[in-house]
């Protein structure tokens, strides 16, 4: 019997635009796709082709995985304190 | 000296720049419009017609035990009101499309969402298709209908499957994405 699972896919594509400080309009753009995609890209609200996803890694010039996931993301915080605590 | 006086052309002209509309519609055909092409949903306005097509299958198809005693003017006038009122507003959404602009411009997820909207609203017409044509058989022998009852219920049918193939899309695609709060 073949399950259909339907998981969800995590981003943090608000994460690195805000590092770089460019707007939702400059990377859709950059991507060639509308910047309200991009919203709905950030809210969860849409899955992005596997071409559309590569496209926002390179811009970024990042792994795919580092933007994707199918497992949440872990707070930014967590993060610097875990690479304040490997110093 | 004397002021020109000013024609009522250029007076024209002149309310109608003042409606922004001009400086608009040059920007966006630009190379580098200032703000995006944003659709415009449409969460309410296609709900009129939908309702106008109802009013006038439903009003069809019991006229005219319904309407028995009522004058075939007003009968009449009521039926080119409700056709009216659809044949004006379903050109304006249905042209639109369900995303308020053409699909030239669509990127993959506008693309899906039309796709949807477009699967979605004749799934929806096949099923009511499906279920209404046999009922209205039904009814037609029953209730021995003449000529001129069943060729009202025909053009009714006809006009609400337009309206929703025109419609529904729309309606659809308009509810289905939740605003985006802005940057």
């Amino acid at each position: 019997m073949i399950s259909i699972i339907r998981m969800s896919l995590y981003n943090r594509i608000s994460v690195f635009r805000a590092e770089q400080g460019i707007s939702r309009r400059k990377l859709a753009d950059a991507v060639g796709v509308n910047s309200q995609t991009i919203g709905y890209l950030e809210r969860g609200d849409y899955k992005p082709s596997l071409e559309l996803a590569l496209k926002i890694a390179r811009h970024f010039g990042v792994a795919v995985e580092m933007l994707f996931s199918f497992e949440r993301f872990e707070p930014i915080a967590t993060t610097f304190k875990r690479a304040g605590e490997g110093e | 000296m004397k002021p020109r006086r000013r024609s009522i052309l250029s007076m024209l002209d002149d309310t109608v720049r003042w409606t922004g509309m001009p400086a608009r519609v040059a920007d966006q055909m630009s190379d580098d419009p200032s703000v995006d092409r944003k659709h415009r949903p449409m969460r309410w306005i296609p709900i009129w017609p939908i309702a106008f097509s109802c009013a006038l299958f439903i009003l069809s198809v019991t006229w005219p035990p319904a309407l028995h005693g009522v004058s075939p003017g007003a009968v009449i006038g009521v039926f080119v009101a409700l056709m009216g009122s659809v044949g004006g507003m379903v050109p304006g959404i249905h042209m639109s499309g369900p995303l308020g602009k053409p699909s030239l411009e669509d990127d993959e997820r506008e693309a899906a969402l039309r796709k949807n909207s477009f699967l979605i609203c004749l799934g929806i017409l096949a099923g009511l298709n499906c279920l209404g044509q046999p009922i209205l058989m039904i009814l037609s022998h029953l209730q021995n209908w003449q000529i001129v009852h069943s060729a009202s219920v025909a053009a009714s049918a006809l006009t609400l499957n337009a309206t929703l193939l025109g419609c529904l899309p729309t309606l659809y695609a308009s509810w289905n994405l939740r605003p985006l709060p802005k940057e």
